[in-house]
């Protein structure tokens, strides 16, 4: 006796022509990435601060001579038109200097995001593809890999090792950070699971490289994109923080090394006259931070309809 | 559906849940240990055999000086790996984490001891108060959601949340210790006072604790924020919020059911938070000068004080695990349907 | 239950819905959810509301404790509560305590309008507190005796937590909590939907003999046509935000006048008989964005389409105690009314 009028969220099948779906969804999509874009223009100006950080670690190098020049004259000059941001012990211009020290940062930012994307996702599509036994244990791993004390760990290691090329670097800390885009990207994949996607699939015949290439990775790739940003300032962070630590050895000029001289040589944390040279590095994390957090926050909007209309 | 008997808390799911939790903890420890162990062991120029060649050479008899070096190091300069291994481990167990060479013959748990206070206080300070300013600005952000305040604050956390904690540190620093010096710059109290309880001491202790407690309370508040403020929304649309306002409860017990089933979730995260600061006080401690657990990490390594820096590193991956478990309890005791071992 | 006999002398309260509208912000504007409905509630009674989803039926529900949640607004109309006045122009404080006191809201999907934090009986206790009942023993005895008479077991679901609770049993609770203050109106939102078919005819069985114990005005609202046809007296279809007829339960269902109410009866299937005799609705239901601007809201699907659906909106006509919005059916009425005129 029981009569449903209309099941709730019933899609009809026609909504959506077969051919154009699509051509007609990337264009949307593209659509309503400007939209999201204008509507907030202080979006737009986290792309263009990334932009500009990258075209610094691509060309920065190349605008000035391989060896910055000294002024014996001008040492720990204030800012003045020919120095933005002053000089430093040796009278080295402070902004030749984090824009020359970009590339090594960023590069080590790069490496890092993509082995821990790589490595996260890899982990946790597995453990949520799999589930049962591989799941508890790649899980078990991955706690282990949260719990771990990241920083005092590198610290440690590097009285073995030095680190020496971003690319070693980037090893190290994609290694101890892919914890938390696997725990994120199982989660993911065991929420589409529920939703019948791979089930679905499997139902087809799809090939399960299919399924994860084709179904699984798309619907999850703004999330691990937004992930691959946050990794990127997690890596410029602890690598320049280690170098301010100074327990690295100052192979080539880079922002740690900057701040380390600055406050454990210059004294800019009791004297004013080398701040500018402690304050321009700090600016462009701060700088780059704000470009990266616009981004994500734009993405975010983008990505999840349920903030959109709020 | 479970059918327990309802409201009682299950002790046995309690107990299992504190086995699960240092069954994994001890691992943990395991695992660092092994870790510290390994790398004091390969440390370029080998300095356990080095202390050991440099005693006889002062005129130490082998025997005398094994025994030297094992004390400082916990384990045998000689020997195969496994049974050096053996060693470490063994004097682990009793605690002993051997002697401090930058300080001569001072054991490694009395330096550690003496840092741990300078560091537990100011992070359980900082995790203190951050997570009450986050958790009401969170509040504020997500009920304002839509308005100017509530894109000012959430953005802010964002900021705070993704900037490195020393930049914080250093920038406190610059403004309230070199540009506008109401603030020491560093240390953890003005030498001409006398320790002890007395007015003048503990006012120099807390003028110089400022600085650093903010730093923490800044790096941890963003997370708050922007944690609690989804966790608003998203209880907001639950329909028990609608049932209570529609049942007539007062706008107190709306409130507090929306803030009670909004912070729950915050107590996972709490573990972490701890985690974080206790690696963040690596950078407060070594641009505050404040003699913690994190400056004697690095002191260690820059003075080659290997079994000072084992320990170390060890007991702050102690300190995390210990944090870890009192937060999931305090989540286990607060959530009833973790308590009760119903559905999580 | 002597309690119970003395509840039956008070006057049920009757309610009385006049053109209310209510419109939904949206990005092409404001667009009316409900539009100009007009619906008595006679004392005593239960009127059951059907309707496809994104008929309206739940906006008006919530209305009735004017608590329609942004971006919706009651744009127009009033909402007459015998005893309590126009519950529309109630604010804060007044309208929180009308709120459960007066008129008991049992929520749609009630599993979920529970605290999970709080066991059911602190929860009952808020309640209390909140409407300033001096005798809360009372009022847990009170809520221990409802709960009894719908078959559970009082001092242990009070001592629960909702997740220890069955989807039923959280049903059972919701309606406990909106009756344990005595309101006279209640208004059920989708009682029995995501439960079985045996706890959905318990809740039914349920409502009915609370509604005549207590002397109650009740309103349920579903999708559920056999729902409705078990419990209530009369019988209000809504489509696209208006209500398109009302009558008597078994005159609205023997002999429909409008064609959509047609084409729902239509659509049930038999237990005896042919299946292939039940036939859907044809096309799908207007969703805001799909009303039409002018004209009848039906036109589309419907099969006794005239060329003044399209521009003029049927005015609903009383006629022997039932209404009816068509002006097919109109036309009909009125051919038959002219003839006694003649």
């Amino acid at each position: 006796m029981t009569v449903i009028v209309n099941p709730e969220g019933a899609i009809s099948p026609d909504a959506l022509p077969a051919g154009t779906t699509r051509a007609t969804l990337r264009r949307n999509f593209w659509r309503g990435v400007w939209r999201v874009l204008r509507r907030k223009p202080s979006r737009m100006a986290g792309v263009v601060i990334v932009a500009l950080f990258a075209l610094m670690g691509v060309a920065g190098p190349l605008l000035y001579p391989a060896q910055l020049p000294r002024d014996d004259n001008a040492l720990y000059a204030p800012p003045s038109l020919a120095h933005p941001f002053g000089t430093d012990f040796e009278g080295t211009d402070v902004l030749a200097l984090v824009v020359t020290g970009a590339r090594y940062v960023l590069l080590t930012g790069l490496a890092t995001a993509v082995i821990t994307v790589a490595l996260g996702t890899l982990i946790g599509l597995v453990a949520g593809f799999h589930r049962g036994r591989w799941d508890t244990l790649l899980m078990r791993l991955t706690d282990m890999n949260l719990a771990i004390p990241g920083l005092p760990l590198l610290l440690v290691l590097s009285t073995v090792w030095k680190f020496e090329s971003p690319l070693e670097m980037g090893l190290v800390l994609g290694v101890l950070g892919w914890g938390g885009i696997a725990r994120a990207v199982r989660s993911q994949t065991l929420s589409l699971r529920e939703r019948g996607f791979i089930e679905a699939a499997r139902g087809l015949g799809l090939p399960t490289r299919h399924i994860i290439g084709r179904e699984l990775l798309p619907s999850m790739a703004p999330y691990i994109a937004m992930n691959m940003l946050i990794a990127v300032t997690g890596a410029v962070y602890a690598q320049v923080g280690l170098f301010f630590l100074g327990v690295l050895p100052f192979e080539s000029n880079n922002w740690g090394v900057m701040l380390n001289l600055a406050v454990f040589n210059g004294g800019a944390l009791t004297t004013p006259a080398a701040l500018p040279y402690l304050l321009a590095p700090l600016i462009a994390i701060l700088v780059l931070t704000l470009g990266i957090v616009l981004i994500v926050d734009a993405m975010d909007e983008i990505f999840n309809p349920r903030l959109r209309e709020e | 559906m479970t059918h327990a008997v309802p409201g009682r808390p299950r002790l046995g799911a309690i107990a299992r849940k504190i086995g699960g939790h240092l069954v994994r903890g001890l691992a943990m420890i395991w695992v660092v240990a092994t870790i510290s162990f390994v790398i004091i062991r390969e440390i370029p120029g080998n300095p356990v055999l080095g202390q050991y060649e440099s005693l006889i050479q002062k005129g130490m008899s082998p025997e005398q000086a094994e025994r030297a070096t094992a004390v400082l190091y916990g384990f045998l300069p000689t020997g195969n790996l496994w049974q050096q291994y053996v060693g470490y481990m063994g004097s682990l167990l009793h605690l002993d984490l051997g002697r401090s060479l930058s300080t001569p013959g001072v054991e490694v748990t009395t330096l550690i001891g003496h840092a741990a206070r300078w560091t537990v206080l100011p992070v359980l300070a900082g995790t203190l108060l951050s997570f009450l300013l986050g958790v009401t600005m969170g509040v504020y952000a997500a009920i304002k959601r839509s308005g100017k305040l509530g894109d000012m604050l959430a953005l802010s956390g964002s900021l705070l949340h993704g900037v490195p904690v020393y930049v914080i540190g250093l920038l406190l620093t610059a403004v309230f210790a070199t540009l506008w010096p109401i603030m020491p710059s560093g240390g953890p109290v003005d030498v001409e006072f006398v320790p002890g309880f007395n007015a003048g001491y503990i006012g120099s202790l807390i003028h110089h604790a400022v600085l650093p407690v903010v730093t923490y309370t800044l790096a941890s508040y963003g997370g708050w924020i922007l944690a609690m403020k989804s966790n608003v929304v998203a209880v907001l649309g639950d329909d028990f919020i609608l049932a209570a306002e529609l049942r007539g409860l007062k706008r107190g017990f709306v409130f507090r059911y929306l803030a009670r089933n909004a912070i729950l979730p915050l107590f996972t995260i709490l573990a972490l938070s701890i985690g974080m600061l206790f690696g963040g006080s690596i950078f407060i401690e070594e641009i505050f000068n404040y003699p913690g657990l994190g400056l004697l990490l690095v002191n260690s390594i820059s003075s080659r004080d290997y079994a000072l820096m084992g320990g170390t590193f060890l007991v702050i991956t102690v300190g995390i695990v210990v944090a870890n478990i009192a937060a999931d309890l305090l989540y286990t005791v607060i959530d009833p349907r973790v308590r009760s071992g119903g559905a999580a | 239950m002597t309690a119970n006999t003395a509840a039956r002398d008070i006057e049920a309260p009757g309610v009385r819905i006049r053109d209310l509208t209510v419109v939904y912000k949206t990005p092409a504007g404001e667009l009316p959810a409900v539009r100009g409905v007009d619906l008595a509630l006679a004392p005593g009674t239960i009127t059951g509301v059907v309707g496809e989803s994104g008929s309206g039926k739940s906006t008006l529900a919530l209305s009735l404790l004017n608590a329609v949640q942004p971006p919706g607004r009651i744009a127009a109309g009033s909402v007459e509560i015998d005893g309590l006045g126009d519950v529309l122009t109630l604010r804060g404080e007044d309208l929180r305590r009308a709120r459960g006191r007066q008129v008991g809201y049992v929520f749609q999907a009630a599993q979920n309008s529970l605290n999970p934090l709080k066991t059911i009986g602190k929860q009952l206790l808020d309640l209390g507190r909140s409407h300033e009942v001096e005798d809360l023993r009372g009022l847990v005895r009170e809520a221990k005796d409802l709960l009894a008479r719908m078959g559970m077991d009082g001092a242990r679901v009070l001592d629960s937590y909702q997740h220890e609770l069955s989807g039923g049993m959280r049903q059972r609770v919701g309606i406990m909590l909106a009756l344990v203050l005595n309101a006279k109106v209640v208004v059920l939102d989708e009682p029995t939907t995501a439960l079985d078919m045996i706890t959905q005819a318990t809740i039914l069985r349920i409502i009915r003999e609370v509604h005549e114990e207590r002397a109650l005005t009740t309103l349920v609202i579903t999708h559920d046509v056999g729902a409705v046809a078990e419990v209530a007296d009369s019988l209000a279809v809504m489509y696209g935000g208006r209500v398109v007829e009302h009558g008597p339960v078994t005159e609205v269902l023997g002999e429909a006048r409008h064609p959509y109410t047609q084409g729902l009866i239509r659509a049930i299937p038999r237990l005896t008989g042919d299946l292939s005799l039940a036939r859907a609705l044809p096309g799908r239901p207007p969703t805001l964005g799909t009303l039409p601007a002018q004209g009848c809201v039906f036109r589309e699907r419907c099969e006794r389409r005239m060329e003044v659906c399209e521009t003029d909106e049927p005015v609903a006509v009383n006629r022997d105690g039932r209404t009816v919005a068509c002006h097919a059916a109109d036309r009909h009425l009125t051919l038959i009314k002219r003839k006694e005129f003649v």
